[in-house]
């Protein structure tokens, strides 16, 4: 093959592998709301205002 | 008099000192399962390749939130995130607490729908947080179209991370005005104390 059609094989490679990793970064940066079991559980049994 | 806000617009807001310097990004809100208090926000990193940090900032460490920056004192604010979270199978990862997507169930057995966002009340002085309702998905049974609805909390919470169970009364409160839903939330939560007490005196 040309040496030109290899150049372009490792650009396409590169740029589906740099977007890849881009992609796993924002889903694992992408934020939630997360119920935390440890903390005050006790609550307010009266379901009263605070 | 608080200000209500959708969890949503926390996220990614980036984490300041009053040095200036930027320690990170909100990634996720943690709330107490028993009385619904906003306790922690985790930390995600900045920038395209930037992922979690492991990190949190605790509410009480918060100094100021508004809507273009969350601001703490400076770095020693920011601590390791098991620090804020249990150990009972909550984690910052994602591990099952996320009330995002889960499906919002009556005391009854129906099917409300599925939560697509979290209404927070910030108290007017910003001593405190809390979860105070949430944006679900209605489900098709209600009858009520396509259109997100915001639903009322009590104040004690019944939750886990695959089903949150509300009073079947919730249902009579539905709104998609989130400038009413303080309005609703009280009137809501007002119903759920008067038979307490008549029932006392």
């Amino acid at each position: 093959m040309q040496w030109w059609v290899w150049l372009i094989l490792v650009v396409v490679v590169l740029a589906v592998l740099i977007g890849g990793f881009m992609a796993v970064q924002a889903r694992r940066r992408a934020g939630g709301v997360i119920i935390n079991d440890a903390s005050d559980t006790a609550g307010r049994p009266d379901g009263g205002p605070r | 008099m608080s200000t209500l806000l959708r969890a949503s617009e926390l996220a990614k807001l980036p984490v300041v000192t009053f040095a200036g310097e930027v320690v990170g990004q909100i990634k996720d809100i943690v709330y107490a399962a028993g009385g619904g208090q906003v306790n922690a926000f985790t930390l995600a990193g900045r920038g395209l390749f930037a992922g979690p940090l492991r990190t949190a900032v605790a509410w009480s460490s918060v100094v100021g939130l508004g809507p273009d920056a969350l601001v703490i004192e400076d770095e020693r604010d920011v601590v390791p995130d098991a620090d804020v979270l249990s150990a009972a199978g909550t984690s910052a990862g994602g591990g099952g607490g996320d009330v995002l997507r889960s499906r919002v169930l009556t005391d009854q057995g129906t099917a409300l729908g599925t939560v697509s966002d979290v209404i927070i009340g910030i108290a007017g002085s910003g001593s405190q947080a809390d979860v105070i309702g949430y944006e679900i998905e209605p489900a098709e049974t209600l009858g009520r179209g396509r259109q997100r609805l915001l639903i009322p909390l009590p104040d004690t919470l019944a939750a886990s991370a695959e089903n949150l169970i509300v009073p079947a009364s919730a249902s009579q409160y539905l709104t998609d005005d989130l400038a009413r839903f303080g309005a609703a939330v009280d009137s809501f939560r007002a119903q759920l104390i008067a038979p307490i007490t008549g029932g006392s005196q």
